[in-house]
């Protein structure tokens, strides 16, 4: 390999890296994807899922900008679930169950089959810089490969330390070895990386499990999967999961053994994740809780390993056996690999830019948990994002940020490096301001016209996407515009809905805004309504809500007015008067992009984004002067 | 007001009143205040105390003459109002004085401080909040005692903790919500429904009581503003120069010589009052001048606190004077029967009563008793005595309140704001056990949040800023 160059080098094939080298080739780049394991290209470390609430809704908006995962995941799902179903518009969440192992395939022929790209085995031990540039990267037999961008998406491997029990080995995963060197070199350079920890449980086999103490639990029937591009004709068969519940036995074991868990002796520096704790956590933070549910997840159709969700441990292997044979169905169980923590280095990320490229060295990216988020999702939108700017740097086009208002992405990333993270950061629906807007539903609509430009997807994929687009405003622009007005025969038939009658003519719109009345019913009234749940939906969820989605439109518009005062890269905070010592060296470090995101940075007081305004406004002309008092 | 180059400098103005006074101060405010300073107090040491004043004489930068003997007080920066450093002078209180010891600075580079200035560079330095900052403006503008206590109770930030105790609730309960639906799949519910309604009720009768006491609030800091009104020559204008203590209008006996509005404010107990003497309603007049009067009388009718509806008992409620009636709103409507120094007789009230019973202004008394015994009066401008009268009954509703044990909204960005916190915070109640999700509870909360948090000016609203600092004067 030595003396090749390529454009773009990903280090890492987890899911950030798939994202990010697909992205780069198919805008046509020279990409070389470096991967310790070459079999285990997209594997499923934890949980065999993708999905789940805001995390579903990342996956959809990365699909119609060109991203992978979501068409993956509709390959190989084996139990798809819309959750929260019966409730609002917004907290409706696709989540799948998948075979871990033909996920894993399907990405690695993805990638194998990928124009421009080349996959090689090896180990990363080195960056190439040349002083505060990123050249390239280093490999374990001393070879260097350059290249105009590089992306690091090493997950938990960078230093990583499996613990069960007191017990520690380095590495990334079961079966995977830590990569050393990289982070070392990136503190030596002044980055401020830090310790995180994260979980799994046991993986029991599906033979010792009493599944008659156990109640099962189906899939859905009606499929709305991930890719705009997949059929919601489902390809695998669909399996059952299985609910069962710890017990007061099982909690008294976990508190009588804390003293053995790496997390409650010390051991373990690195801060776990608090939405997604660990069984010693559960118990010891929710302790007027006798009970706590798990999910029993086959990973894959044709595997013994049973998944055992929200059991994560570090408990050593005995205490293990012992707690989980208190479980009902799990009394006679075998475990085929133990439970255990993962201690990992990250970038504390408020050291990189909306871009993802590090504030510090030019053409270096990261993207995924070495950023300090957590999930398959978050890595895979980073990915993506870090792979278009790459790619954008080199063919000199602009830089790709997506608003907070547009995309959960956008809410990620600003978030990451507004604010930094000390654990491992987990999207919800409660970190987007705009929830309402920005739904699992209306995807296309928010992100089709960027995709197009973005230039990723197909032009026949675009054609998809437009398509589905233009049908859904079609049936928008219908239903204002026709009326229904109140004859015999149409009170008759409002009555049988039921829906009061009329008292004057109504557009359908207002008729279908009356919470009782649904797209179904307005066919009796000889309206017409695509029959595709994926046009009339997300109309009617517009209809329905539009009183609160116009509000939220507004705070959108007001807050605009700040995100579109950009901040001049080189200001100088020192050099504003009525910033304190706090403000100035947080707004110095972050470098905020516009006055929104200064106004975001926590501790940065409103007085202060006033003092920033004013101080530019007064150094560029008098005319725009904000703060005019009268004479 | 310029930040950056502008915004570096050092600011002066008089603080005092305009005009001839005993002392005048002269405020100088930045970072040089105190070089500059020193090169026309050449008797101050080098390295000044805080808090500390030195006397000695004001000269001429160049010429070193003396211009006064002067006392200077040096605040480090960081301790002062402006949070910068500053030096106030106290001089001699004549207009030429203070001039000369301005253009001096001038002269050395000090910049004359614009409208507001001090006070914004104080908010901008943190060293004050949004609302003690619109604080000082009322303190300064306040014109009675019990206007300029709420001023001051705001000024220490009563009202801030309150609202910031309301904005507590709030978050806790946004933060609750939100983690019910983010961990909704996962069968944890971290909040029911009865802890966030009760929580939400008590947020609600919080608002409520802070937005209902705007109007005494109001009346606090601007006084409270009665129209005079009745037809012509029932003496409206005797009766003013009566509640003014003072001889403002004209009074003859002349129907209609008052053509315009008169205005004139008194104090009655540490209350403001703005009386506003008006032409007197009549329609057949032909003179120009006089229905444009008339036209005005009608529309400071509608801007005001209360109606003295003016009549000449003498010769009784006429039709006339009954069809004015009807267009006065009860609540805030005197009637005073006038000129009973021309009568002999004991008024008989129920006769008057009688009168009234069929005019709809009538049927609108909500107490009639109580209207009688306490809104109507028969006086004389003759008797000095009925301004004490008449006003204890004015201030009734007030007389009771203890202002500084109370929290009050005097300002209306708050009541705007605060009116509209409380809306949202009714509707997310409405939504708690309402099928639409916590959601859309969760969105009106947010709204009602902001509103809570742009009272406080805890969030950054350019226009927020612009409309508070201008109505700011120099030197405050």
């Amino acid at each position: 390999m030595n003396n090749i160059n390529f454009d773009v080098i990903v280090v890492g094939a987890g899911h950030a890296g798939i994202e990010a080298c697909l992205a780069t080739s198919r805008l046509g780049l020279k990409t070389l994807l470096v991967t310790s394991n070459i079999q285990r290209i997209g594997y499923m470390s934890c949980n065999p899922s993708i999905g789940g609430l805001a995390k579903g809704h990342m996956v959809r908006e990365l699909d119609v900008l060109g991203g992978q995962m979501g068409i993956a995941a509709d390959e190989t799902t084996i139990q798809y679930k819309r959750l929260n179903s019966s409730k609002g518009p917004a907290v409706r969440g696709t989540r799948v169950q998948n075979d871990k192992h033909l996920y894993s395939s399907f990405q690695k022929e993805a990638l194998l089959n990928q124009e421009n790209l080349t996959v090689l085995e090896g180990e990363v031990k080195r960056l190439v810089l040349d002083k505060d540039i990123c050249r390239g990267v280093v490999l374990q037999d001393g070879s260097e490969i350059h290249a105009k961008a590089s992306i690091i998406t090493t997950g938990t491997f960078m230093n990583g330390v499996m613990h069960i029990g007191l017990k520690q080995e380095s590495g990334g995963r079961v079966g995977d070895k830590a990569s050393i060197g990289l982070s070392d070199q990136l503190a030596e350079f002044g980055f401020e990386v830090k310790r995180l920890k994260t979980g799994t449980p046991a993986r029991l086999l599906k033979d010792s499990i009493d599944w008659s103490k156990t109640i099962p639990q189906a899939g859905d029937e009606k499929v709305y999967p991930f890719s705009y591009r997949s059929s919601d004709k489902l390809k695998l068969p669909q399996i059952l999961c299985y609910l069962t519940r710890t017990t007061e036995s099982t909690h008294d074991i976990i508190r009588g053994n804390l003293d053995k868990s790496p997390m409650y002796c010390g051991l373990i520096e690195g801060v776990g994740p608090r939405y997604c704790p660990s069984i010693e956590d559960k118990v010891t933070r929710f302790s007027d809780r006798d009970s706590h549910q798990t999910f029993l997840e086959p990973e894959g159709l044709t595997t013994d390993l049973i998944y055992l969700q929200g059991i994560s441990t570090s408990l050593p292997e005995d205490v293990q056996d012992q707690f989980l044979k208190t479980i009902p169905g799990l009394e006679n169980v075998k475990v085929a690999r133990y439970g255990y923590a993962v201690e990992y280095d990250y970038v504390e990320p408020s050291q990189i830019w909306h871009r993802l490229e590090t504030r510090t060295i030019n053409s270096l990216f990261l993207a995924g948990q070495i950023n300090g988020t957590s999930g398959y999702e978050e890595a895979a939108v980073q990915g993506f994002v870090a792979g278009v700017n790459a790619a954008h740097r080199i063919l000199g086009r602009e830089e790709f940020i997506l608003g907070r208002d547009e995309a959960y992405i956008g809410v990620l990333i600003d978030d990451l490096v507004t604010k930094g993270t000390r654990e491992p950061y987990r999207m919800f629906t409660s970190r987007a301001e705009h929830r309402l807007v920005l739904r699992e539903d209306n995807t296309i609509d928010r992100l089709g016209v960027l995709a197009s430009k973005l230039g990723i997807v197909s032009s026949a994929s675009l054609g998809i996407l437009s398509a589905l687009h233009e049908k859904r405003m079609l049936l928008h622009a219908r239903l204002k515009e026709t009326k229904v007005y109140p004859t015999k025969d149409v009170q008759e038939l409002l009555l049988k809905i039921p829906t009061t009658a009329l008292t004057k003519s109504l557009s359908f719109e207002e008729l279908l805004r009356r919470p009782e009345v649904s797209s179904f019913d307005l066919e009796a009234l000889n309206f017409s309504v695509d029959k595709d749940a994926n046009v009339f939906e997300p109309v009617e969820i517009e209809v329905k809500y539009s009183g609160y989605i116009r509000r939220q439109q507004e705070l959108i518009e007001q807050s605009k007015r700040l995100e579109e005062l950009l901040l001049p890269p080189g200001l100088l905070y020192s050099e504003i008067r009525g910033l304190s010592n706090e403000e100035r060296d947080k707004l110095q470090r972050i470098k905020p992009r516009t006055l929104g995101q200064a106004q975001r940075i926590s501790g940065v007081n409103p007085s202060a984004i006033q003092a920033i305004m004013i101080h530019l406004k007064g150094q560029k002309k008098l005319k725009d002067v904000v703060v005019e008092p009268a004479p | 007001m310029l930040r950056g180059d502008r915004d570096k400098d050092t600011i002066c103005a008089i603080s005092t009143p305009p005009g001839v006074g005993g002392i005048s101060v002269i405020r100088i405010s930045g970072s040089s205040a105190f070089n500059f300073t020193s090169k026309v107090c050449r008797f101050l040491p080098t390295s000044p105390e805080s808090h500390r004043v030195y006397f000695g004489n004001l000269v001429h930068a160049s010429s070193r003459e003396p211009i006064d003997e002067v006392l200077v007080t040096y605040f480090q920066n960081g301790r002062s109002f402006t949070g910068e450093e500053v030096v106030e002078i106290s001089c001699h209180g004549s207009p030429i004085i203070c001039q000369t010891i301005l253009s001096e600075f001038a002269i050395l580079g000090v910049r004359p401080a614009d409208r507001g200035e001090f006070t914004y560079r104080s908010f901008i330095n943190g060293k004050i909040d949004l609302i003690q900052a619109e604080s000082v403006l009322s303190l300064i503008e306040s014109q009675s005692q019990q206007s300029a206590k709420l001023a001051i109770r705001q000024l220490k930030g009563v009202l801030s903790n309150r609202l910031e105790a309301i904005e507590d609730k709030m978050t806790w309960i946004l933060a609750h919500a939100e983690a019910n639906i983010d961990f909704s799949s996962e069968g944890i519910q971290v909040v029911d429904d009865h802890i966030v309604k009760e929580k939400l009720s008590v947020i609600i009768s919080e608002l409520t009581s802070l937005v209902d006491t705007f109007r005494l609030g109001r009346v606090l800091k601007d006084g409270l503003s009665v129209v005079l009104t009745g037809l012509p020559n029932v003496g409206k204008s005797s009766l003013l120069n009566l509640f003014l203590e003072d001889d403002r209008a004209i009074v003859t006996d002349i129907p209609g010589t008052t053509r315009d509005v008169i205005k004139g404010d008194t104090s009655y107990k540490g209350l403001k009052f703005t009386f506003v003497d008006t032409a007197g309603l009549r329609d057949d007049t032909t003179d120009l001048v006089e229905r444009i009067g008339i036209q005005r009388s009608y529309e400071a009718q509608s801007d005001s606190d209360a109606v003295f509806f003016i009549f000449d008992a003498s010769s009784g409620l006429s039709q006339e004077e009954l069809v004015i009636l009807d267009s006065l709103e009860p609540s805030r409507t005197y009637i005073l029967g006038n000129k009973t120094d021309k009568i002999a007789y004991n008024i008989d009230l129920s006769a008057v009563k009688q009168l009234m019973s069929a005019s709809k202004f009538y049927q609108k008394i909500q107490d009639t008793d109580e209207f009688f015994k306490r809104r109507m009066f028969f006086v004389s401008a003759l008797d000095k005595n009925i301004r004490d009268e008449v006003f204890k009954e004015l201030v009734h509703e007030f007389s009771d309140l203890q202002v500084s044990n109370i929290v009050l909204i005097s300002n209306a960005r708050h009541f705007e704001n605060l009116s509209r916190a409380l809306e949202n915070a009714r509707r997310s109640s409405e939504l708690v056990s309402g099928g639409l999700g916590f959601e859309f509870l969760a969105l009106e909360l947010k709204e009602a949040l902001i509103a809570v948090q742009e009272t406080l000016g805890k969030r950054f609203d350019d226009q927020i800023m612009d409309r508070v600092f201008k109505e700011f004067c120099i030197g405050k």
